[in-house]
């Protein structure tokens, strides 16, 4: 432990490095969440496997090294205690190797602490020396020793030692030596394949964790979806068929968006009731009036008018309020316009006008068709007071930003229209400019601020008519 | 001319109905849906007045019940609810006029006024037939300039005729859009008002067509 926490404590600036971009690339999404935890822990897993199985691989082409170098040296042994002539040839073992000069396979049979001339060795030692592992005399004797060494011309050797005691004749340190790289060759082949294996093994992993996390995040993805389509009003509730781990999900977003257009048209109900609670004692107080002395009339007449336009005002602003964020309405555009240009044909009827429509098909406004109505209504209301002849009401989509498509709706008149000044002041709450024609001038401001709370504008320009032309940009498109 | 009046606040209903009788018109009146549909469907009005937050049955549904069942008269809806939308629904059901509240009493006769020149064809409030003329604004009847003084029922059978010059009026029809639904009719008192008119007027522009009605010389009729 006490060496682990060096290393933590140098591991942790580059731990520091690393975790905003961790950060960064898991705050996405939860599919990257996913992907990069477990491409990362299946990578530490396959190099653990990996280091654990070379080191195994490694062990045991050591031990079946020494196995082969262990048959020599019992070969030895063997030829060693049988009678004879104690200084005979010892070999052969078996293998012609030892019979070539420096080949890398050698053996040498000794006493412990004997001189250099009294040892027997193979020829391929060329009268060199193997390395000793154990020192003579040490309490290891009788015990078979592994290790290695380096050969005379400098070669890397594994060596093993046994010792022998042949009675009489004493005792012996049998050597016998193999080139170190023998083993080391097929390590690294090992370690090669296993590279190799472990890396195709890695991408199969990396693909197949991918398609694990696109088929198990589908669901999400289809509620994603479904979101978009409420938000982007192409529908009015969560549909499809979700497992049943996010289905309680889709059921309560369901029940929010119920719940939410409930308290909606509870909100809208009692602000007709209020409307209708107001206006009409309102009426009845103007009426009584009528009887009044002249001077009274006109107050009372004043302050009804003055009473009907600020609760009309803040009505429609209540309605509005209570309608801001809702989700999931779609308005189609072309059958409002129509509605109002039949209604304001009869509105208007004495006065020769010529309403025309330029409605590009399939367009849709995000929001309550009510407040797409009261906007739509007010500004050609408000033209066809003007216009001495002819009303334009033109719809199209604007896809300058393919994130949030527009509808723009452009009303005009070929009426006296206002000049650049009057247009901007035009725009303010309650701004009549000319008192001749009748209104509350309430129009154009509800209109900017119904725009406003779904996130629209609204502008006045001059018309190719010759009149005003009022410009209303709205969320929506084209179906 | 007869109008009918549905609207729930009695107030309310009371002051439309007694500056409709001022005007000159009968005028019944109803509080209800239901009832209001009834006496649509039932009676001949000349144009209607209808609320659309009723009780029983909404203003919607009895204009659209008033159309299915062919009644052509002009429907002027009154209403606290003044957004397009409603405008639009109301239009489209069959109305031909849309008075907010709170309102003018003045607003509400001139469109009532309006519907029923527009209704009978008439372009102007002033209707002429000859040396009569009649201001439909102001109530006033004048021969040859000469200002005349009429009664409430009399003025109301010379404007119902001056409304439908060029056609044969029976005394069935005066009778039914003369008076309103309270009152004791009896056609030989329209016999009476004619005779009257004539005499009031002092120019003989109304015919009797014996065995169908009265009728207004289209010859000498200007509008």
């Amino acid at each position: 432990m006490r060496r682990l926490r060096p290393s933590l404590d140098r591991l942790a600036p580059v731990l520091d490095r690393f975790a905003p971009i961790y950060d960064r690339l898991t705050g996405r999404s939860i599919a990257v969440r996913l992907a990069v935890s477990a491409l990362f822990w299946s990578f530490v897993i396959l190099l653990i496997a990996g280091l654990i199985l070379s080191t195994l691989y490694r062990d045991n082409t050591e031990k079946a090294f020494d196995q082969r170098l262990l048959v020599y040296a019992n070969t030895l042994a063997s030829n060693l205690v049988a009678p004879g002539d104690p200084d005979r040839d010892l070999g052969p073992v078996g293998d012609p190797r030892f019979e070539l000069p420096l080949s890398g396979w050698y053996w040498q049979v000794g006493r412990p602490g004997a001189a250099p001339v009294d040892i027997r060795s193979s020829k391929s030692l060329f009268g060199g020396q193997l390395p000793s592992l154990a020192p003579p005399d040490s309490k290891d004797f009788g015990k078979v020793r592994r290790g290695y060494g380096h050969a005379p011309d400098d070669r890397e050797l594994r060596v093993i030692e046994r010792d022998i005691d042949v009675g009489e004749d004493g005792r012996f340190i049998i050597r016998v030596a193999g080139p170190a790289d023998e083993i080391s060759t097929a390590s690294r082949q090992f370690v090669f394949a296993l590279v190799v294996t472990f890396t195709l093994l890695g991408l199969a992993l990396g693909f197949t964790t991918l398609l694990q996390i696109r088929f198990g995040l589908r669901p999400l993805s289809d509620l994603r979806g479904a979101l978009g389509a409420i938000r982007r009003g192409e529908a009015d509730r969560v549909v499809g068929e979700y497992p049943r781990d996010i289905a309680p999900l889709a059921t309560d977003l369901n029940l929010l968006l119920d719940t939410n257009r409930e308290i909606l048209d509870r909100a809208r109900t009692q602000v007709g009731n209020l409307a209708h609670a107001l206006k009409t004692p309102l009426s009845i107080v103007v009426n009584e009036a009528e009887n009044a002395p002249d001077e009274v009339a006109v107050r009372i007449r004043e302050q009804a008018g003055l009473m009907r336009d600020q609760v009309n005002y803040y009505l429609d602003r209540a309605r509005a309020a209570a309608l801001a964020g809702t989700l999931g309405t779609l308005t189609d555009v072309e059958p409002v316009i129509a509605g109002l240009t039949r209604t304001f044909a009869k509105i208007y009827r004495d006065k020769d006008l010529e309403i025309d429509m330029a409605i590009t098909p399939g367009l849709r406004f995000r929001g309550e068709r009510q407040d797409f109505e009261e906007m739509a209504g007010n500004l050609i209301d408000n033209a066809a007071k003007w216009a001495t002849g002819r009303v334009l009401v033109e719809a199209t989509a604007n896809r300058e930003d393919p994130q949030r498509p527009r509808l723009v709706l452009a009303v005009e008149d070929d009426g006296p229209g206002l000049p650049e000044g009057g247009r901007v002041e035009m725009l303010k709450r309650g701004r009549r400019l000319d008192e001749t024609k009748p209104g509350s001038g309430l129009g154009l401001s509800i209109v900017t601020d119904l725009a406003a709370l779904y996130g629209g504008t609204l502008r006045l320009d001059v018309s190719s008519l010759g009149g005003l032309k009022a410009v209303l940009e709205l969320p929506g498109g084209q179906n | 001319m007869r109008l009918l009046v549905v609207e729930d606040d009695q107030t309310l209903n009371k002051q439309i109905v007694t500056a409709l009788e001022q005007a000159g018109y009968a005028v019944d009146h109803a509080f209800d849906g239901e009832e209001g549909q009834f006496l649509g469907e039932t009676e001949p009005y000349d144009a209607a007045i209808l609320d659309l937050g009723l009780p029983n049955v909404d203003g919607v549904s009895v204009l659209n019940a008033w159309r299915r069942e062919g009644r052509k008269m002009p429907v002027i809806i009154l209403t606290a609810r003044d957004r397009w939308s409603d405008k639009v629904q109301g239009f489209d059901a069959g109305a031909d006029d849309y008075v907010t509240k709170p309102f003018h009493m003045e607003e509400l006769l001139a469109r009532v006024r309006a519907l029923l020149r527009r209704a009978t064809g008439h372009a102007t409030s002033e209707i002429s037939c000859g040396p009569v003329k009649l201001d439909t604004r102001s109530g006033r009847v004048a021969v040859d300039g000469n200002p005349i003084k009429l009664t409430s029922h009399e003025y109301r059978l010379l404007s119902y005729l001056m409304h439908h010059t060029g056609r044969i009026v029976s005394r069935g029809e005066l009778t039914e859009h003369l008076y309103d639904q309270d009152f004791d009719r009896d056609s030989n008192t329209i016999e009476v008002f004619i005779g009257r008119l004539r005499k009031k007027l002092g120019v003989d522009i109304i015919q009797t067509v014996r065995g169908l009605g009265y009728l207004l010389d289209t010859g000498q009729t200007r509008t």
